[in-house]
């Protein structure tokens, strides 16, 4: 039988993992996804200048294992005048590390969208910060949901690695809970849970961001085409 | 990139056409695909540029819209250097935002349409209204609503492009065009991606802007559309034109043979 007394004796432990987890994720996931639309605009902008040195970028985060790079951000920094606390390495351990990710879904979506489009809006003489907020953004956020989605997903899985350089998240306060009641599949199973619902909520979030932009065109279309526009 | 010696004449001595290109060449990689074109458009004229597949028709208007830059010579816009200006003898690429200021004067229609697909057929129109003129939102939908009038699509103003047919998105690529109040308008083969059945509501409109006193470039295969509505003809091949003329003479007494023999396989292709 699970000894749910012992996690509710435990509740303190968990849910400071659960609020470290939340913020360092929340925060490492925001710089991931500003980071990473910098580095897509930016390669897309002058590709001459900006092409080379973004696509090292991406390769080096695919290459290599997020732990390392929270290594040598925790551990490595200090070596070169950098002295982080474990959970601002491990914010800008996530957020660097899924930049790289996110620069190369934005540079999907921008790609998707058909060159003669920007076109017709430089013919018309809106500027291209204009075309960028009106035309592109709008029109790739459709397609960038269902990958961007689970690269977020992969974020906070991967976040329990932030434990091993001593923060106190999910993951490590599990692993102390284990340590001084020698219980361990309670609360392991118990922040197992704690992730699940957390994926759960960004995944739903997803689906349904998803489905209002999918469903803009259609719902519009059909009411507007029943009905003359109003100034029609 | 243009050299310091084709620097514009003195704007005096330029005849008073809207838009003037002289000699302006353009390369794709080792392929050249315009060859020393002199163009020149004057108020209400309607030029239908014609030709084979490649022959550079095409390009020649995206170079005219500085779409694509020219390599060589030189496209004015009401008198004013397109795309680039001359810094101590030099010629360099001027911004993007002044090129927007040198071509505000052209309006263009693409061959497959380009409307953004998030948008109805109201919001394409007014867009630019707002964002470039700063209209607000009654006012621009007002200004809007006149245009898709005009083009006989008012009662699509709410409909979104993927709902409307390839005739009526034509139609309101037109609207938007007209709507930021062009005094030249160019047409990229702008009947080229339609079904044949809808090919005449948007030559209906284009006449009609015509006979208004549009002024217009018109790269069309529409031979008997040119030869009613232009002014003058302009044929090309391989990147230069072979003859221009208007299309009376152009059409019924070809003086090279390459147009002879263009205008023999057109009519062949049509009559049979």
């Amino acid at each position: 039988m699970l000894d749910i007394a012992l996690l509710w004796e435990m509740r303190g432990l968990i849910l400071q993992g659960l609020w470290n987890t939340l913020w360092i994720c929340f925060l490492g996931c925001l710089l991931a996804l500003s980071l990473g639309l910098v580095l897509a605009a930016l390669r897309l902008a002058n590709p001459r200048l900006f092409g080379y040195p973004v696509a090292c970028y991406v390769e080096i985060c695919r290459g290599t294992p997020l732990l390392i790079l929270l290594f040598l951000l925790y551990y490595g920094g200090p070596s070169i005048g950098l002295r982080l606390d474990a959970e601002i390495a491990g914010v800008m351990g996530i957020g660097l590390y899924g930049a790289g990710y996110f620069a190369e879904i934005y540079r999907g979506g921008f790609k998707s969208i058909p060159k003669g489009q920007l076109e017709a809006a430089r013919m018309l003489g809106i500027s291209p910060w204009h075309a960028l907020i009106r035309v592109q953004i709008p029109q790739m956020a459709r397609l960038i949901v269902p990958p961007g989605t689970n690269q977020l997903i992969i974020l906070v899985k991967e976040s329990a690695l932030i434990s091993i350089i001593s923060v106190d998240d999910l993951t490590k306060n599990a692993t102390t809970i284990v340590n001084q009641t020698f219980q361990v599949i309670e609360p392991y199973l118990a922040v197992a849970l704690l992730y699940w619902l957390i994926i759960e909520l960004i995944a739903r979030s997803g689906y349904a961001l998803e489905k209002r932009l999918a469903n803009r065109q259609p719902r519009q279309a059909a009411q507007q085409g029943a009905t003359p526009h109003a100034n029609g | 990139m243009p050299t310091a010696e084709m620097l514009s004449p003195p704007l005096s001595s330029r005849p008073k056409s809207i838009v003037e290109a002289h000699g302006i060449s353009k390369q794709f990689g080792d392929l050249e695909v315009l060859t020393n074109i002199d163009f020149s458009l004057a108020p209400s004229e309607v030029v239908c540029v014609i030709g084979p597949s490649g022959s550079g028709k095409s390009t020649l208007l995206r170079c005219l819209a500085f779409l694509e830059p020219y390599d060589h010579g030189s496209v004015y816009i009401d008198g004013q250097l397109l795309g680039y200006e001359d810094r101590s003898g030099k010629r360099v690429r001027t911004s993007e935002k002044r090129v927007d200021e040198v071509r505000a004067p052209v309006g263009m229609v693409f061959q497959h349409f380009h409307l953004w697909p998030h948008r109805t057929a109201l919001e394409n129109v007014t867009e630019a209204l707002r964002l470039v003129n700063g209209m607000s939102r009654r006012d621009a939908d007002v200004e809007g609503m006149a245009m898709l009038e005009q083009v006989g699509l008012a009662d699509r103003a709410g409909h979104f492009p993927e709902s409307l047919s390839g005739g009526q998105k034509q139609r309101v690529a037109i609207a938007r065009a007209l709507a930021m109040k062009p005094r030249v308008m160019f047409f990229d083969e702008p009947t080229s991606a339609l079904d044949p059945e809808l090919v005449g509501e948007v030559l209906d409109v284009m006449k009609k802007l015509a006979a208004d006193g549009m002024t217009m470039v018109i790269v069309t295969h529409e031979m008997g559309f040119a030869a009613k509505v232009a002014d003058r003809v302009i044929f090309m091949d391989q990147g230069r034109v072979v003859e221009s003329g208007p299309p009376s003479t152009l059409f019924r007494q070809p003086k090279s043979e390459r147009l002879n023999q263009f205008l023999n396989t057109w009519r062949e292709r049509h009559i049979d």
